[in-house]
Order: structure tokens, then C-alpha cells, then sequence
């Protein structure tokens, strides 16, 4: 892995955050470290997974990914070119564009075929006229994944994208959402607070600690996705469980 | 048919009070509707109200797109708000026959003064305006906007434009009326043509009806405008809303 690209820049996403302070509302109290000393990398192509308990600084660790929020100490190297794709919590489509054009707009470059079959994997042929108000969540959020797909990006960032969908249909998605990862070798990184939808994608999993979030454990899965056992899985879990405990 | 109803009532009322009252203070509509053919007839009318038009669009146009881009930068830019926001309070509560008489007086009793004051009148209204729905934009979108590199003049047009939609249809609503009204007295005051001249020459000549027969066919019109026009407007940008069944 590893592979530079033409041009030279890296195509791994180094972060190296050595603190991200949420500042209060007065100057010396309350101040709050919401991140501190975090440090891992992925490969071109590798799917990566932070897990942690909620509110342990997980989507704030994304956002600092993401460019939206630029105030911390370290240092964040996006894969090259640096286009992104990303799922936020909320679909955030626009409710006044119809389902393809809230693609299109974020993607103007890309080509009408691989929007279609974007759409068809993500069983959204049907719905390319509606509005996003007609939408069911789940299908809200599949137009996400889409669109963050479309703009072919160097790296996806994913903040709970099954959160508040029910089990059958979170294990649907998270399905073809693996196997558009794949396919694509897109450099992915997940938040979730899940340890079964980490384990389910990631190749790597790194577990946080909360408040303020630092790297607890790394657990790098060898085994590819398919052949995966279920107690492969379940010893998974429990390393995981184990140094989440410790 | 209730509108109708009520239209003829006032007709009605009208004639009535015409009856009992000098032709002078009060013409009868009949004589108010020959008075409008016979205008008509000349091309004063239209040619009148054609200025009329014309000085209304183009203060109209110039006082939303100024006024649409000071809101939003005020909307948006805290600090800008902060220096920007004593002078449009200032500006708000000018009263319209000052900012008219000072550009007449600095512009001279030019077509550019009167379009200028009569825009400059309307603009902080806009602005205003326009500045609370810049206020309460989706900061999400915003994010999504700056995560996926969408240019500036998409973001103008697909996100920012339809979230400002129901402000600026507020603002055109509430400013086509504002500005015909003050079109008005900037033509009685400093231009010799438009409705607002004639009605000025109908005050000299104490001529009521001449007075009527240029207000009701620009009314008329305005309402035209309003319901073919702003309304429609104000439907297409809101299509896009789940409607309750």
C-alpha cells in the first residue's frame, strides 16, 4: 500500500492531533479538552473505524478531518488531492433540489452512468425525481452515501451513518455500503459507536477513550470481510471489550 | 364571487355617494371610466403610465439586488452587521420626502436622482429583511457546501437563494407597493411625466376626476402584477414543500 500518486503526495490520511480544546464561555473556566495526543493513519484504500462511547469526541475528531473546524494543535494530512465524501449524522440534502440534482450538485464532473448505477445499487433508481420531503430516512441517507460516492473522493468520512435506522435496515445498508467501498478501494473512515458495524467494514479499528478522546486500542483485522467466521467476530469483540475495560 | 361581490358594493357606495355629493369633490364612476377612455384615447394614459412603470422596475430591481446582497453579507458577517446595522437603522427611519427633496437637491431633477431615491428608500426594508433569513440559514448545509467544494455561484444558487426565498418574496411583496407609492410623490415632486405628474396637475386644476382616471387604472395594474406575477413567484419557490394532504 502506500502507493504515491503521479504527482508524488501520499495517498494515506496521517492524523496527528496533539490537542483540540473546546473553548468556554468565560477564558479560564470551562474550558474543555475534547481531544488530546491522537495519532493514527490509514492506507490508500483502507477502511478504517473510530469507535468509542458517545460523546467521547468521535464526530468532533471527524469534522477536524473534514476542514470544518480548524482550531487545534497537529497535524492532518489528507490522502492526495484531498476531495472528500462525506456522510454526515443528518442526510443534509436539500429539500428544495430533487434526489439526483442534490447528487449533481455536489458533483457536477461526475458521469451520468456511474450516477446510475450509484443509484441502482443504492436501490435509488426509483426515487431520482423526489424530493428528499418524501423521502424515508433510510432512503435520505442512501442519497447521502451516493452523492459522497459520486464525487469520487479520495477519502469518505462516515459519522454514524446508521444511527436511528432500524436493525434489518442498517444491516442493509452497512452491507452495500462494504461492498461500494470495496469495489472502489475508497480510503474510508467510519465513526460509530457500534462495535458490530466497525467490525462488519473496517480493516482497521481504532478504539477511543473518551473525554478527552485519545487512542485506547488498535485492532487491525487480517481476515477479508466475506470469510469472516462468526467467532472470528466474537473474538474480535472481546479483545475489543477487553481494552475498552482496561 | 364573495371578491366580486364586495367589488360591486363599492361601486355601489361609490355611485351612491357620487349622488349626493358635487360632481366636483366626487365624480360618478361613469364619468371617472370616460374620463379613462378619453386618456386613453389621447396615449396619455399610456404613455404616463408606461414612465410610471418603468421608474417602478427599475427602482424595484436596483433596491432588491442591492438590498438581497446587503442582507446577506449582514446575515452572515457578524462583524459586518455590527458596522453596517446603525446606518441601515438611520436609513430605515429617514422619512422618504427627505432622502427624495436631498437627491433631487444633490442629483439635480434627473431620472437617475428619482429612480436613486425612491431605491434608497426600499433598501433597507430589503436588507432588513433579507438579513433574517440570512440569519437563520442551516449551518449544515453550509458544512456539506464546504466539504464538497461547491463553487460559489452554485451555493448562491441552489443553497443560499432558496433558503432567502420566503424573505426575498416577503420583501418583493412588501416592496412593489412601498415603491409605486413613493414613485408617486418622487414624479409629483420632480419629474414632468408619470402618473404622480398628472395627478399633481389634476391638484392644480382641482380636477377629481382626472385625479381617479389615472389611480385606478395604475391600481389596476399593481394587483395585476401582484396576483400574475409575485404570487406565482412566491408558489414555484415553495413547490419544493411537502404539502399537508
Amino acid at each position: 500500500m502506500n502507493a504515491p500518486f503521479p504527482d508524488g503526495a501520499p495517498a494515506r490520511l496521517d492524523v496527528a492531533i496533539a490537542e483540540k480544546i473546546y473553548p468556554g464561555a468565560e477564558a479560564s473556566r470551562g474550558a474543555r479538552r475534547a481531544i488530546a495526543n491522537l495519532h493514527f493513519s490509514l492506507a490508500a484504500g483502507e477502511v478504517g473505524a473510530l469507535v468509542g462511547p458517545s460523546g467521547c469526541g468521535k464526530t468532533t475528531l471527524l469534522r477536524l478531518i473534514a476542514g470544518l473546524d480548524r482550531d487545534y494543535a497537529g497535524t492532518i494530512t489528507l490522502p492526495a488531492h484531498g476531495r472528500l465524501g462525506m456522510v454526515f449524522q443528518e442526510p443534509r440534502l436539500l429539500p428544495w433540489r430533487s434526489v439526483e440534482e442534490n447528487v449533481r450538485i455536489a458533483a457536477p464532473q461526475a458521469r451520468d452512468e456511474d450516477i446510475a448505477a450509484l443509484f441502482d445499487t443504492l436501490g435509488l433508481a426509483a426515487h431520482r425525481g423526489d424530493f428528499p420531503g418524501a423521502l424515508s430516512l433510510g432512503l435520505a441517507r442512501r442519497v447521502a452515501i451516493a452523492r459522497a460516492l459520486a464525487v469520487e473522493p479520495d477519502l469518505l468520512l462516515l459519522d454514524e451513518p446508521f444511527v436511528s435506522l432500524d436493525g434489518a435496515l442498517a444491516q442493509r445498508l452497512l452491507q452495500e455500503i462494504a461492498t461500494l467501498v470495496e469495489a472502489r478501494r475508497v480510503t474510508t473512515l467510519i465513526v460509530t459507536h457500534d462495535l458490530d458495524e466497525a467490525i462488519g467494514l473496517a480493516d482497521r479499528i481504532f478504539l477511543l477513550s473518551g473525554a478527552p478522546a485519545r487512542l485506547a486500542h488498535e485492532i487491525s483485522i487480517a481476515t477479508p470481510r466475506s470469510a469472516m467466521t462468526q467467532e472470528a467476530a466474537r473474538a474480535l469483540r472481546e479483545e475489543a471489550r477487553a481494552a475498552m475495560a482496561s | 364571487m364573495a371578491r366580486i361581490l364586495s367589488l360591486v358594493a363599492l361601486f355601489a357606495v361609490w355611485q351612491f355617494a357620487a349622488l349626493e355629493s358635487s360632481p366636483r369633490y366626487l365624480p360618478a364612476p361613469g364619468a371617472v371610466f370616460a374620463a379613462i377612455a378619453q386618456e386613453a384615447q389621447s396615449g396619455a394614459l399610456f404613455s404616463n403610465l408606461a414612465m410610471t412603470l418603468w421608474r417602478v422596475a427599475a427602482a424595484f430591481v436596483l433596491a432588491m439586488t442591492l438590498g438581497t446582497a446587503l442582507g446577506i453579507a449582514m446575515g452572515r458577517k457578524p462583524l459586518f452587521d455590527k458596522i453596517a446595522d446603525p446606518w441601515l437603522v438611520i436609513l430605515l427611519n429617514v422619512p422618504a420626502l427627505v432622502i427624495i427633496v436631498l437627491a433631487y437637491i444633490w442629483a439635480g431633477l434627473t431620472e437617475a436622482a428619482a429612480i436613486g431615491a425612491v431605491a434608497l428608500n426600499k433598501l433597507p426594508n430589503t436588507a432588513a429583511t433579507v438579513r433574517e433569513g440570512a440569519r437563520a440559514m442551516d449551518a449544515g448545509l453550509d458544512e456539506m457546501a464546504r466539504v464538497y467544494r461547491i463553487a460559489p455561484m452554485a451555493r448562491l444558487r441552489h443553497i443560499v437563494l432558496p433558503q432567502l426565498a420566503p424573505y426575498i418574496a416577503a420583501a418583493t411583496r412588501s416592496g412593489l407597493s412601498l415603491v409605486w407609492k413613493i414613485v408617486l410623490v418622487v414624479e409629483l415632486l420632480g419629474r414632468s411625466n408619470g402618473v404622480g405628474f398628472e395627478i399633481n396637475t389634476a391638484f392644480q386644476l382641482f380636477d377629481v376626476k382626472l385625479l381617479l382616471a389615472y389611480t385606478i387604472p395604475f391600481v389596476a395594474i399593481m394587483l395585476a402584477v401582484e396576483t400574475f406575477l409575485v404570487q406565482p413567484f412566491e408558489r414555484s419557490v415553495s413547490r419544493w414543500r411537502p404539502r399537508a394532504a
